[in-house]
């Protein structure tokens, strides 16, 4: 975990400054609507700080609040993250688990995956996954809190820049990635099934299942791809 | 005022409650990969998984948001292959993105 890493991710990272902080901004005016206060509000985004699972349990509130089925429908929608915490693991096992288990608080789907880039760049740093992880948490707590704070309606361009910005940037790490890649099968089979659970299924298993058919394709091939 | 502290309690109570079935879905990954082994084949898929795994958020999140995402999200691609700058590749596919939302896309 160096601080070279560390500054390096979140330099890299401050364009979700403006994507989480408009995504966040459409949390906290729905939370608004919804009739929560700002101080739940803000502390939903900052504990639970899980677009998916928060837009679920936004679409389950009740009276009385159905807390078994909340918690079922977030390990459903975040069972994602054992496969990231398992891969980083992999990249971070040297290190002690007291430093890395206060940096997964903060782990999100973006930041996962471009300290996964990072690794194949530069070598494995946790440093890189802390400093990646800040600027998407303060936009997105930010932005809720925004939404309580000043006299703001979801337009646009700021519900098309908080859609649109997590993919774009993802979207720009694949070039370092092409470099890995011996046969474009894996790839292939990624966007089918991707496309075919977002199209027929939940869109919330597109990333797991897509990648995990994908990756079972790598695996049959003779060396890594 | 007494049933708007228990609201308040219990809105507490499920939001605590949520914040930590979260976490330990992030950190429960990490804890249990400890047991596995580097040359098994759990470890080779996870090694294999980032590419396949970037390639399935893109069509999902090109897939919810629509042909202006789609347009968006080619022209930051080609953008950053060409120029292998983030800040020329986000900027162009956004504007790229706004330009077909603007005629209707």
């Amino acid at each position: 975990m160096t601080t070279a890493g560390f500054r390096r991710g979140l330099v890299a990272a401050l364009p979700f400054l403006l994507s989480n902080g408009a995504a966040g901004l459409v949390m906290g005016l729905t939370y608004k609507g919804l009739g929560l206060g700002a101080a739940h509000a803000i502390l939903f985004s900052l504990l639970v700080y899980s677009a998916t699972a928060q837009a679920i349990t936004l679409s389950m509130w009740a009276s009385p609040l159905p807390i078994v089925a909340m918690v079922v429908a977030c390990i459903a929608t975040n069972s994602r993250y054992l496969l990231m915490g398992a891969h980083l693991r992999q990249l971070f096992g040297g290190l002690a688990p007291r430093k890395m288990l206060p940096s997964l608080f903060l782990l999100a789907d973006a930041s996962w995956l471009m300290t996964s880039a990072d690794a194949d760049r530069n070598g494995p740093d946790a440093g890189y996954l802390l400093g990646s992880s800040i600027p998407m948490a303060v936009g997105w707590v930010g932005g809720t809190a925004l939404a309580y704070a000043a006299p703001l309606a979801a337009n646009g361009p700021l519900r098309l820049a908080a859609a649109l910005l997590p993919t774009m940037f993802i979207a720009t790490l694949l070039p370092s990635q092409w470099k890995n890649v011996r046969s474009p099968w894996p790839w292939l089979i990624s966007a089918v099934a991707a496309l075919l659970v977002a199209r027929f299924g939940d869109p919330s298993w597109s990333m797991l299942i897509g990648g995990g058919c994908g990756t079972l394709v790598s695996m049959m091939e003779p060396s890594d791809a | 005022m007494h049933d708007l502290q228990v609201l308040d309690l219990e809105v507490f109570g499920v939001i605590c409650t949520l914040g930590v079935t979260c976490y330990a879905m992030r950190a429960g990954g990490y804890v249990l990969a400890a047991s596995m082994r580097d040359d098994g084949i759990a470890a080779r898929f996870l090694r294999l998984a980032p590419g396949n795994l970037f390639i399935a958020f893109i069509v999902g999140g090109c897939l919810s948001g629509g042909p202006a995402g789609l347009v968006g999200t080619v022209v930051a691609l080609v953008t950053m292959a060409i120029t292998a700058r983030e800040w020329a590749a986000l900027g162009a596919g956004f504007g790229a993105a706004l330009a077909a939302s603007a005629i209707g896309w």
